[in-house]
């Protein structure tokens, strides 16, 4: 193969336009064509034709050659590799040529016209626009996830999802306004069943136990039923009921009510033994917390023969000491004469009609305030008119002014400017046009991306003035916005999604091997790594930090898990670490360690696909479809993982990424399936040696996070990829290269402070601007 | 709560009710499953599952081939014997090696659930799946999981078998247990949303109609604030919309047809036990009259129930009482549960054959069958199941006949034989080994 590469070098044509130049070609010609000529093509990938091709024709495969030389994947470990300064030198050079043909050919991307809002920025949306706290996952199915996130695949209305948004912004407008109801509405909860309730839950009082706090918005100031439905065990005797208990209702925690229950006379006969734990308490409309909980009578720690559990759900495996709610229906109301005065009434009716006072007109400002931020926009008179004809057709039915603001405010809910964000190409342009969107387009675009939901009127105030496309004073509404508590669902949408976070509810270890699972540490789990998360962005420090950290967050729970002592209660608190405690970094969370693993066993390939996916960027193509299987029958079952691996790695189909992944995840074989430390597997010594895809070897968790860090531009980079795809809602495509370079470029200047890097995406050419499409381009690509 | 009470209108009073001006031919078309030439399958499948077995010497019939004389188990059927086959000799091999889950799970699977109390479990598409895959893709719900307990225990349940086994009757895949509702009112509201009076129902409608004019209005501003290139996209949003058009539409007469006037919504769930059940098999009779769902599974209660029936005077729980050891006495109070279970599936029946439906009734146009997966509880066994079968009419199926397999047969032969009366083709299911003749 050198003898071709010989005779192609001096191919190469100079000051050609869009040719190449010099500096890679000698070493692509030296180091690559072994394998990527063009006739063996390895992996697919002819660097001839693209040596022989003009650049600007090429640029999505310079793209790729570029990711897979920086971050020295190729030439592989092992082969003939150049030195570093030829490396550093190639790789400027295919980036400056990349940046400027950016320059000549700008190209924002396009994202979809049409797009509906998620389930969370519906759910926030509400939140900002009425002031209620809806469970939108009861109202609205999931969405599915595309490139990593939710808010991708957003462009299709199907009659299901039709029929649920006419459902919800029934249900919403009536609870928020109010409006009297013949029959009482009922809401059921359900607790997940393997939450163990023998101890305190955060939020409630202390001296209870188990329970849950509710939130439920009270449409009518009335009488509220609450019923409860104890936890049963497969026998269907309530679980755990061994002496009499007593149920503590609380209301915004004051208590309401208590009521008891007590073990059936026979012992055996649980069929009524919680037939009559219901009450009826007065409650003022609004939203309220509604706790629901045992009072700890401080005996129940029974002794058991067996280990003590941490967790007590099943009746097998470690039953429940004592009783645990199950179900909880609030069913109301009853007796009530008046709406009351729910924060959401006050958003959706501040004026009522007075004497004299046409209802029409009042009806009319209320909707005005309303639609504006509903609609992220100013509001025409046409549009009012097209609403208030709702309120006229609710209003006409009993002259009741409430009923004909709950149907207007049905139809703010249901229009396609609630539903839908659009940005339609303007008027005149040729096809395939970069255009600057506009104020108020980048104001929704801005409100999404750092809160889920709706521009507030600061914004649009912003936006009307044209501040938007204002350089300065879009950084500046940025930084507003990101200090703003709306900002935490860059933690518990942007984060959760990226590091696979949402996981976790779906993740359950197997119960003989990992007893001490339940829910509790799940949420523990979370917990943890949120705050990880929300303390990098709301400290501003730089993103580096979420791989190293001197501090966690603990509570017993946690605690006892990761085998650190002196934690008591269950309260969350900021804890210092200790030498020798191997915890802080997000690759040493439970989370990530738990959600990357078998129910029975570690995974070191799920970890290290994880890593190079979410991490470093840089993920291994998907196995061919025609790879052959590992051969569990051949392969002795007790073997360390390890060793089973290195077997499956002698298959060449499996090795050529799986040489790749394998290592990192060895890195990091001392934490367990739900992520304890250890340092046998199987009676066997732990051998965390690992290599990441650049060479570099190193020894357990902390050589792979020093691995990483000492290039942290390749973190950075993964990052800045998932915060561009997030805020677009659209797939990373090559033409995004230089401007994803440009914003890593920048935040190292500042130790890649997490506000940097969100003003780089705010201010990329892909945020800012859009191409109008082409008419054969009508679907778009990221599909 | 018992929203069902009134008696059907017969449907000669809707004439009164438009006005009188319809003549009974056209009539007769609106209604949805007229008779049609025979050879036509059945129109719905029922699956109702008993736990726990039976006493099958008070299950048996009497009769050796006719329903004549029936048993002390069985004899509430009387009123609809003639409606009714029962089943002597079939089997659930795949629920051994025995136990309770896996006569739960193999009861309309005829697989064998993989031994894990894991989340890797894996079963097989149940029958009722298998069913709803074809005839349930005209209603609103493909096929409805119903149930009588609130219960979603985790963890093991069984012998080394996961809850799941044991809580889910209905599988849409060997991965995919479809949890059943227990609570009347979830119930409801998934197949009517909040129901009210006829005026109150057609108003509601009429709203949902106004605010989809609404969205579609919105939709021909979107269109025509897009290029041409993006229009594509609106265009099947107004498919959406035709189509929920179209199904108001189809609410809207059937709030008109409906010959329930009021369908007030269950509030809570009943206390006892019985009143519970009702309502339960009532919402099944209005989900096959309104035709939300032609599939339906039901447990009238669960393997392992330790619920006790003082209202029969059987105060002690049911599962030590299956283990009766021989003991007569125990053998007796769990019989009396068997015979209250089969009385309130009678009483369903009875209910399903007094409902119009097309020429003739719902049960002539349904084949609903009811059993258990363990024959003699007091071993576990899965052998001589009580099996009973109801409908079926429409396509032939005679009732009042006792069916004796010399042999042991497999259950999943009915299974199979269930599905081709209602034109679903497989070629086998489970361990079945042919059809029965029904």
């Amino acid at each position: 193969m050198i003898r071709f590469a010989v005779l192609l070098a001096p191919i190469g044509v100079f000051g050609e336009e869009g040719m190449v130049s010099k500096p890679w070609e000698d070493v692509i010609v030296n180091y690559c064509l072994e394998c990527h000529d063009a006739d063996i093509q390895k992996g697919d990938v002819n660097l001839e034709r693209l040596l022989d091709s003009p650049f600007d024709e090429q640029v999505a495969g310079w793209v790729e050659v570029l990711q897979q030389v920086e971050s020295r994947h190729m030439p592989p470990a092992g082969e003939e590799r150049p030195d570093e300064a030829t490396f550093t030198t190639t790789t400027d050079a295919i980036v400056a040529a990349l940046d400027s043909f950016a320059a000549k050919h700008p190209n924002p991307g396009r994202t979809d016209p049409v797009r509906r809002l998620t389930r969370t920025e519906y759910q926030n949306a509400i939140r900002d626009l009425l002031g209620i706290d809806i469970d939108v996952t009861e109202l609205l199915p999931a969405d599915e996830s595309s490139h990593g996130f939710d808010n991708i695949t957003v462009g299709e209305l199907s009659p299901a999802l039709l029929e649920r948004y006419l459902d919800a912004a029934q249900k919403i407008s009536r609870m928020a306004v109010g409006t009297s109801q013949k029959q009482p509405d009922s809401r059921t909860v359900r607790i997940r069943p393997d939450i163990t309730q023998e101890d305190h839950i955060e939020g409630l009082p202390l001296g209870t136990r188990g329970g849950a706090l509710i939130s439920h918005l009270f449409p009518r100031d009335g009488d509220y039923d609450v019923r409860i439905f104890l936890t049963r065990d497969r026998n269907e005797n309530v679980e755990g009921l061994h002496r009499p208990h007593q149920i503590e209702i609380l209301l915004d925690g004051d208590p309401q009510a208590i009521l008891r229950v007590t073990p059936p006379e026979n012992r055996s006969d649980h069929t009524k033994v919680d037939a009559d734990l219901r009450t009826r308490i007065k409650v003022e409309a609004g939203q309220r917390d509604l706790g629901v909980t045992f009072r700890e009578d401080y005996s129940s720690l029974e002794e058991t023969l067996r280990q003590p559990y941490q967790s007590h759900f099943n009746y097998h495996r470690h039953p429940r000491l004592s009783p645990a709610i199950y179900q909880v229906t609030i069913t109301g109301p009853y007796d009530s004469s008046s709406a009351g005065m729910s924060g959401s009434r006050r958003r959706v009716l501040p004026e009522v009609p007075g004497a004299g006072q046409d209802p029409k007109a009042v009806a009319a400002e209320n909707l005005r305030l309303l639609m504006r931020r509903a609609w992220r926009r100013a509001i025409t008179e046409e549009d009012l008119d097209r609403v208030l004809a709702f309120f006229e057709e609710g209003y006409a039915v009993e002259k009741n002014f409430d009923a004909g603001m709950e149907l207007a405010l049905s139809a703010i809910l249901v229009s396609r400017e609630f539903l839908f964000r659009v940005e339609p190409d303007p008027e005149g342009l040729a096809p395939g046009t970069p255009y600057e969107l506009s104020d108020l387009e980048l104001a929704s675009r801005l409100s999404f991306f750092l809160w889920s939901s709706l521009p507030d009127e600061e914004l649009i105030t912003a936006a009307e003035a044209g501040e938007l496309t204002d350089s300065a004073k879009r950084s500046s509404q940025v930084l507003r916005m990101l200090s703003d508590p709306r900002a935490k669902t860059l933690v518990t949408n942007f984060a959760d999604q990226w590091l696979y976070l949402r996981n976790l509810e779906t993740i359950t270890p197997d119960g003989r091997l990992f007893p001490d699972f339940d829910d509790n540490l799940r949420q523990a789990f979370r917990r943890e790594t949120e705050w990880h998360f929300e303390r990098m962005m709301r400290e501003d420090r730089s993103v580096l930090d979420l791989l190293r950290s001197e501090e966690t967050l603990l509570n017993e729970r946690l605690a006892k898990h990761y085998g650190i002592p002196h934690i008591y209660g269950p309260r969350y608190r900021e804890v210092k670490l200790k030498a020798g405690e191997p915890r802080g970094g997000l690759l040493r969370h439970g989370s990530v360690l738990s959600l990357t693993s078998y129910a029975t066993r570690t995974s070191p390939v799920i970890r290290g696909h994880w890593i190079l996916e979410n991490i470093l960027g840089t993920p291994p193509p998907p196995p061919p479809p025609n790879v052959p299987t590992l051969d569990d029958a051949r392969i002795d079952e007790n073997l360390p993982i390890r060793e089973k691996l290195a077997l499956h790695r002698e298959k060449a189909a499996c090795a050529s990424c799986h040489e790749l992944i394998d290592p990192v995840g060895f890195a990091l074989e001392n934490f367990d399936a739900v992520g304890r430390w250890r340092t046998l597997d199987a009676g066997a010594p732990i051998d965390a040696g690992g290599s990441l895809p650049g060479g570099a070897e190193f020894e357990g968790v902390a050589g792979l996070e020093e691995g990483i860090l000492s290039r942290p531009e390749f973190f950075v980079r993964t990052l800045t990829e998932k915060l561009l795809t997030y805020a677009l809602g659209r797939g990373i495509e090559p033409y995004d290269d230089p401007a994803i370079r440009r914003i890593v470029r920048e935040s190292a200047e500042e130790d890649y402070r997490f506000s940097k890097l969100v003003l780089g995406v705010t201010s990329s050419e892909p945020f800012l601007r859009r191409m109008t499409g082409s008419p054969s381009s009508s679907q778009p690509s990221s599909h | 709560m018992n929203f069902l009470t009134r008696k059907s209108i017969p449907r000669r009073t809707l004439l009164r009710g438009m006005g009188g001006a319809l003549s009974l031919p056209l009539l007769d078309a609106m209604v949805p499953a007229a008779r049609a030439a025979a050879g036509d399958p059945v129109k719905r499948l029922g699956f109702v599952f008993m736990p726990m077995g039976a006493d099958m010497t008070r299950w048996t019939p009497r009769s050796e081939e006719t329903l004549e004389e029936l048993s002390p188990i069985l004899d509430s059927l009387a009123p609809v014997r003639n409606k009714v086959t029962a089943f002597t000799n079939l089997e659930l091999q795949p629920a051994y090696p025995g136990s309770h889950a896996t006569s739960n799970s193999a009861f309309l699977s005829a697989a064998r659930a993989k031994l894990t109390e894991s989340t890797d479990y894996y079963l097989g598409t149940t029958v009722d799946q298998v069913a709803a895959k074809v005839i349930g893709q005209d209603t609103q719900l493909p096929s409805l999981e119903l149930a009588m307990d609130l219960m979603q225990t985790v963890g093991q349940c069984d012998n080394g078998y996961a809850c799941v086994y044991q809580n889910n009757l209905s599988w849409s895949s060997p991965t995919t247990p479809l949890p059943a509702e227990a609570h009347p009112r979830l119930v409801f509201e998934k197949m009517f949303g909040e129901g009210g009076s006829k005026a109150e129902r057609s108003h509601a409608l009429r709203r949902r109609s106004s605010l989809l004019d609404f969205v579609k209005d919105d939709m021909s501003r979107l269109r025509r604030e897009l290029g041409p290139a993006d229009r594509t996209r609106v265009d099947e949003y107004f498919d959406s919309v035709r189509e929920v058009e179209r199904r108001i539409q189809k609410a809207e007469e059937s709030v008109a047809e409906n010959p329930n006037p009021d369908l007030d919504r269950p509030v809570g769930v009943p206390a006892a036990y019985a009143d519970h059940a009702r309502l339960m098999f009532d919402l099944q009779v209005l989900a096959m009259q309104s035709d939300v769902t032609r599939v339906i599974t039901f447990q009238i209660a669960r393997e392992t129930s330790n619920r006790t029936y003082p209202e029969i005077g059987v105060p002690d729980p049911h599962h030590p009482l299956s283990h009766h050891g021989n003991d007569p006495a125990k053998i007796e109070r769990m019989s009396k549960i068997n015979a209250f279970h089969v009385s309130l599936f009678a009483e369903y029946l009875e209910k399903l054959d007094a409902t119009p439906d097309g020429e003739g009734s719902l049960l002539d146009h349904s084949l609903i069958l009811y059993g258990s997966g363990i024959g003699n509880p007091n071993l576990h066994d899965h052998t001589n199941l009580p099996v009973l079968v109801a409908g079926g009419d429409s396509v032939g199926v005679r009732g009042n006949r006792h069916i004796r397999y010399e042999e042991a047969t497999p259950l999943a032969n009915l299974h199979l034989t269930l599905l081709d009366r209602a034109g679903v083709t497989v070629e086998k299911f489970g361990d079945s080994t042919g059809m029965l003749s029904l």
